[in-house]
């Protein structure tokens, strides 16, 4: 090891089924800046070849890596050893929470996206949806073009933000007590999906959906998934701006319109 | 640790909602309107078990009445005024923040709410410190 690594201790949750749980300590010699899922792969790599976990892009782009890190749902591959062991000594490692654990931290996912595409129309699309942004072209002097940003950029920013790591489903306490609740991933993903229809009869099934059993009205409002959202998705957000819609529609039903 | 076990499909495990470490005012919110909720209810079956005592007679009502007087009853008034306080308040919050109101500043408004349970009860201690 150079200079630049420090020793790294870690306290994981290892699980196989029919074996029960146990917490492991392992102490591995990382390189200063670090991430969480680079000493998990020290780990893999040089003390332990069982040690199951998932990852892929290392960016925070897939979402794979979530898992709860000191107490605390993260994407380990963004969160900085440093400051995770400046929190507690040794780091803690768990699977992400209401999800059936496989082995060790990885979770099965298969409910999470069962719930996602619930409504045959949630998250998956056939196209991408067209954004209203107009390319002009800059003088010829200048190499580069000029984007004209719409103003509201930034709800487009938030449908496409998910990454599906189901952050949002470990934190929240609904999903904890109700395993019929759609959870807030999936209902942010007939939010997104509604505004970006533009068919009245496929956002009236979305509405329906919202409003039916595993709902929105299933919802708490502890806003732990907006508080952990590593992508700013804001899913208590939809969930409250879906209520709205509803009670709209009732309201409006209320008087014949 | 049971940790691993407890994700296994039966999701309804108290020790999940009741997991608190590194979670937010929600979470708290969440947890302690049930337990306010479970607290409230079997208070009000003791409430009514101590109603009944009135279809025995003058003697045995003034008779509880002096019990009460004990300061572990007046402490048992305080957790369910607290429980109620909590429990209203925090219920305010929910259908506020459901239907659509204050959503952006549900934690503010959380804070307020609870600021206000702990004026109210204060309000209350000293109103019952007055009367005796």
């Amino acid at each position: 090891m150079t200079a630049e690594s420090v020793a790294v201790d870690l306290e994981v949750l290892r699980y196989r089924p029919g074996e029960g749980s146990r917490l492991e300590n392992f102490s591995v010699q990382v390189a200063k800046g670090t991430k969480v899922l680079d000493a998990l792969d020290a780990i893999w790599a040089t003390l332990d070849h069982s040690l199951m976990f998932r990852r892929a892009c290392h960016h925070s782009s897939c979402g794979a890596c979530a898992m709860r890190i000191n107490g605390r749902e993260r994407l380990a591959c963004v969160t900085q050893v440093a400051e995770a062991a400046e929190e507690h000594q040794p780091i803690r490692v768990e699977p992400l929470h209401n999800l059936p654990v496989v082995g060790d931290l990885v979770v099965d996912v298969a409910g999470f996206f069962a719930r996602m595409t619930a409504s045959d129309l949630v998250i998956t699309r056939s196209a991408e949806p067209e954004l209203p942004v107009s390319v002009d072209p800059l003088p010829a002097s200048l190499s580069l073009r000029q984007v004209v940003v719409p103003e509201d950029l930034d709800r487009f920013i938030r449908f496409e933000s998910c990454i599906e790591c189901g952050i949002c489903v470990s934190v929240c306490p609904s999903m904890a007590a109700d395993d019929g609740f759609l959870g807030p991933a999936a209902l942010a993903g007939i939010h997104r999906t509604r505004e970006a229809t533009g068919d009245a009869t496929e956002s009236a099934h979305l509405l329906a959906l919202a409003d039916g059993d595993g709902g929105v009205w299933r919802c708490h409002s502890s806003f732990e998934c907006t508080a952990s959202c590593p992508q700013a998705v804001d899913p208590a957000g939809r969930i409250m701006s879906l209520r709205g819609q509803i009670l709209a529609r009732r309201w409006g039903r209320m008087w014949g319109r | 640790m049971k940790v691993a076990e407890e994700a296994a499909p039966g999701l309804r495990r108290p020790s999940r909602w009741l997991d608190l470490r590194g979670r937010h005012e929600g979470a708290w919110a969440y947890a302690l309107n049930r337990l306010t909720a479970i607290g409230l209810i079997a208070y009000l079956y003791v409430h009514l078990g101590v109603l009944s005592l009135l279809a025995h007679g003058p003697s045995t009502w003034n008779s509880f009445l002096a019990t009460t007087k004990a300061p572990f009853f007046t402490a048992l008034d305080a957790v369910v005024l607290l429980g109620v306080l909590f429990h209203s308040l925090n219920g305010i919050r929910v259908v506020l923040t459901g239907v659509g109101v204050a959503v952006r500043w549900h934690r503010l408004l959380f804070r307020s709410l609870m600021a206000l349970a702990a004026i109210l009860f204060l309000v209350a201690g000293l109103l019952w410190s007055i009367r005796g």
